[in-house]
C-alpha cells in the first residue's frame, strides 16, 4: 500500500514530464482504437459491398461457364436447385447473363446483360439500394431497364430515355428490343458501373430466346457459415440428372485478389499498431530513465536502508502502470464521443470521387466498426509496449549499488 | 560486548590506473552502548570506514564484523535485511524519501520489516514526540528544516531498535547550534535508550559530547580514547 502511495507521488514530482507522457499514451490509444475500428470498418464494409451487391456469399454456375461463358451454357435444372437451396435454409436469386450492344441516340457501348427475378434478388443483395435515380426492376414493366452509372455517362443517357439493345439470341437470331430507361445506378463496381443493363428475367428470356435455365445462382448464407462447407452443401445438391454439372465457388474463390487484400489489411493494421506503439515505448523509456536517473541518490538511499531490489523495481513498475492506468482511462473517454461519430456518421468518402479498389467501388460512407476487441487490443498492446519499455530502468533502478548511487552528483 | 569489529581492514579503490588506499589496516571493536565519534582529516577514511560497518562496501582485504556475523560472507539479499533490521543510518545530506512526510519517513523501515500498523503507529508517534517533532508529522521534507530534516532521519535510524546507528557527518548540514541540540538529542538516545552510535566528524565542537573519540590518519587508527 505504501508502495502505491509512493508510486502516486513520484508520478506527479515532475507533473509536466508525466502529463506529457499520460498524453503521448492517451493519444495513442485513441489514435489506435479510432483506427482499428475504421479499418475493421472498411474491411467488414468492402466484404459486405462484395458480397451483397454483385458475387453473393456463393456462386452457382455451370459446368465450364467460368471459362468460357457461352450464352448456351445453363443450369438447365435450376428450380430443383433453388428449391434444395432453400431447403437448406440459404437464400438464393438466379440470374441470366448475356452481352450486346446498346445505344442511345447516337451514343452506342458494348453491354453486359443481366436478367433477374426481381424478387428472389431482392433476398440475396442490396444492389437496388445504390440506385443514384430513377427507380428499380419492377416485373409489371418488363422492358424497363437500368443501367451502370459509368455507361449511362458513356452513353449519355438518363432515365425514361429509350435504350436500344442489340444481340444474338440463343437460338442464332438478331436479338433487339427497345427498352426505357427506368433508373441508373450509383457507383458500385468497375464491371457494374462500365458496362451493365440490368432487366428482368423475363424481358431477358424474350430478347434472348432462352425459355429455360439460367447462367449463375447467387447464394448467401446465415452469417458466420462456414463457406467451404455451406458451398460442399450446395455442390451435393447437384442430381447429375442434368446437362451440366454445377460449378459452386465462394466469393473469396470468385475475388481472390480483395479476399487477400481485406486479409493483408488486417497484417497492415497491425504493423501500423507496433509503429506507433514502439514510438510510445521510446518515449515511455526515456521519461522513466530521466525519472530513475535523477533519482538515483534516492533510490540508492532506499536501498541502504533497507528496501530490496524487488521493491525498487515494483515502484517503478508501479510509477509507469499508474501513468498508463490514468491514459489508458483519458484514451477511452476521448475515444468514446469519435467511436461514436464515426460508428453512427462515418466519413463520407464521396469526394473519393467512385474509387473503386481491386473493382469493387469503395465504400460510401466510411463507418468504423467497433467491438470489445477492438479496444480490448489496443489497451492491451499499450500496457504490453510500456511493461516492455520500463522493463531496462526498473531493472537498473532494481540494480543500483547504495554506495555508488549516494556518491552519484 | 563487541557490536562491530573491524580486523585489519584494508579498502583500496581504483581510480583508472592508479589505486587509491582508502584503509590500511584498520582493527577497531565498537562496544553495545558507546557513543563513538570517528575523527580524522578529510581522505582519512571515516566514510569508507562507516561505509564497511554498514554493509554497503566490502573489504578489500579483512573482515568487519557486526554482532559476531562476518559481512563478507552474506548474500546481497541478506545484507539488505541486515541492514534493514540491525543498523540504523543518518547521513549527512538527510536523505529523507522526499515525497513521503516525516512521519512515513520515520516508520518506512519498520513498514519494510513488516510491524503492524497500529505498533509502528504507536512507536513513531512517541519517537517524534521526544525528538520535538510533535505536529509535523504531516510535512514533506521540503516543509522542514536542515535540523528537523535530521531529527526525522535519527527518528528513521533508531526507530527499528537497530544495534548500531552510523552517522556520516550528522552535523555537516546544519549550523552551530542546530548542530548542538542534534547531538544532544544523540547523546540522550544514547544514554536513556542505550543507542549506540558510531559517527563521522571533523567538526570539533562533536568531540565534547562524544564517550569515545578515533582519531584515523591514512586509512588506520592514529589514536583512541579509550585505548
Amino acid at each position: 500500500m505504501r508502495l502505491i502511495s509512493m508510486a502516486w507521488r513520484n508520478v506527479w514530482r515532475n507533473s509536466r514530464r508525466s502529463m506529457v507522457t499520460i498524453a503521448a499514451m492517451a493519444f495513442a490509444l485513441w489514435v489506435m482504437i479510432n483506427y482499428m475500428g475504421l479499418v475493421d470498418g472498411m474491411i467488414v464494409g468492402m466484404e459486405h459491398d462484395a458480397v451483397d451487391l454483385e458475387v453473393g456469399d456463393l456462386q452457382v454456375v455451370a459446368q465450364g461457364y467460368r471459362d468460357d461463358p457461352a450464352l448456351d451454357l445453363v443450369i438447365t435444372d435450376e428450380g430443383a436447385l433453388l428449391q434444395g437451396i432453400d431447403a437448406l435454409g440459404y437464400q438464393a436469386a438466379p440470374r441470366l447473363l448475356g452481352g450486346g450492344l446498346a445505344a442511345v441516340d447516337h451514343d452506342s457501348a458494348g453491354v453486359r446483360l443481366v436478367g433477374i427475378d426481381v424478387a428472389r434478388d431482392a433476398r440475396v443483395t442490396s444492389i437496388a439500394s445504390r440506385l443514384n435515380s430513377g427507380q428499380w426492376l419492377d416485373p409489371d414493366r418488363p422492358h424497363d431497364v437500368v443501367l451502370g452509372k459509368r455507361l449511362a455517362r458513356t452513353l449519355d443517357a438518363h432515365v425514361d430515355d429509350q435504350l436500344l439493345v442489340l444481340s444474338q439470341g440463343a437460338d442464332g437470331s438478331i436479338a433487339n428490343d427497345l427498352y426505357t430507361i427506368a433508373g441508373i445506378m450509383g457507383g458500385v463496381g468497375d464491371a457494374i458501373d462500365r458496362s451493365t443493363v440490368f432487366m428482368t428475367a423475363g424481358a431477358f428470356r424474350e430478347l434472348m430466346v432462352l425459355p429455360q435455365g439460367v447462367h449463375q445462382v447467387t447464394v448467401r448464407v446465415p452469417a458466420g457459415t462456414d463457406l467451404d462447407l455451406a458451398a460442399a452443401r450446395v455442390t451435393a445438391l447437384d442430381s447429375g440428372q442434368a446437362e451440366h454439372a454445377i460449378d459452386v465457388q465462394t466469393w473469396r474463390q470468385i475475388l481472390p485478389t480483395l479476399a487477400t487484400m481485406l486479409d493483408s489489411t488486417r497484417g497492415l493494421m497491425g504493423v501500423v499498431a507496433f509503429i506507433v506503439y514502439i514510438a510510445i515505448a521510446i518515449l515511455i523509456l526515456n521519461a522513466m530513465l530521466m525519472a530513475v536517473f535523477e533519482r538515483i541518490r534516492e533510490l540508492g538511499v532506499m536501498k541502504a536502508i533497507g528496501y530490496g531490489p524487488l521493491t525498487v523495481f515494483g515502484l517503478i513498475l508501479a510509477e509507469s502502470a499508474m501513468q498508463t492506468l490514468v491514459a489508458t482511462g483519458l484514451g477511452l473517454v476521448l475515444a468514446l464521443p469519435s467511436m461514436w461519430y464515426l460508428q453512427n456518421v462515418g466519413i463520407d468518402t464521396g469526394v473519393l470521387g467512385g474509387m473503386s479498389m481491386m473493382g469493387m467501388s469503395f465504400i460510401h460512407r466510411w463507418t468504423g466498426l467497433y467491438s470489445v476487441r477492438g479496444v480490448q487490443e489496443p489497451v492491451f498492446i499499450l500496457w504490453f509496449m510500456v511493461g516492455a519499455a520500463v522493463l531496462y530502468p526498473a531493472l537498473k533502478a532494481a540494480r543500483i549499488r547504495p554506495i555508488q548511487a549516494m556518491r552519484y552528483q | 560486548m563487541s557490536i562491530l569489529r573491524f580486523q585489519g581492514v584494508t579498502k583500496i579503490y581504483r581510480q583508472g590506473q592508479v589505486e587509491v588506499p582508502a584503509l590500511r589496516g584498520l582493527d577497531l571493536s565498537i562496544q553495545a552502548g558507546e557513543f563513538t565519534a570517528l575523527v580524522g582529516p578529510s581522505g582519512s577514511g571515516k566514510t569508507t570506514a562507516l561505509n564497511m560497518a554498514g554493509a554497503l562496501d566490502i573489504p578489500t582485504s579483512g573482515t568487519v564484523s557486526l554482532e559476531g556475523t562476518d559481512l563478507a560472507g552474506l548474500s546481497k539479499r541478506a545484507l539488505s535485511h541486515l541492514r534493514r533490521d540491525r543498523i540504523g543510518f543518518v547521513f549527512q545530506a538527510y536523505n529523507l524519501i522526499p515525497v513521503l512526510t516525516a512521519y512515513e519517513n520515520a516508520e518506512s523501515v519498520l513498514a519494510l520489516q513488516g510491524v503492524a500498523l497500529a505498533d509502528r503507529r504507536q512507536r513513531v508517534m512517541a519517537l517524534l514526540d521526544e525528538l520535538g517533532l510533535a505536529g509535523m508529522e504531516d510535512r514533506r521534507p521540503d516543509q522542514l528544516s536542515g535540523g528537523q530534516q535530521q531529527r526525522v532521519a535519527i527518528a528513521r535510524a533508531i526507530a527499528s531498535k537497530p544495534a548500531i546507528v552510523l552517522a556520516d557527518e550528522p552535523t555537516a548540514n546544519v549550523d552551530s547550534e542546530t548542530s548542538q541540540r542534534l547531538l544532544g538529542l544523540m547523546q540522550k538516545l544514547n544514554e536513556e535508550r542505550g543507542v549506540t552510535f558510531l559517527f563521522s566528524t571533523h567538526d570539533d565542537r562533536v568531540l565534547a559530547y562524544a564517550r569515545r573519540v578515533v582519531k584515523l590518519v591514512d586509512g588506520a587508527v592514529a589514536e583512541d580514547s579509550a585505548a
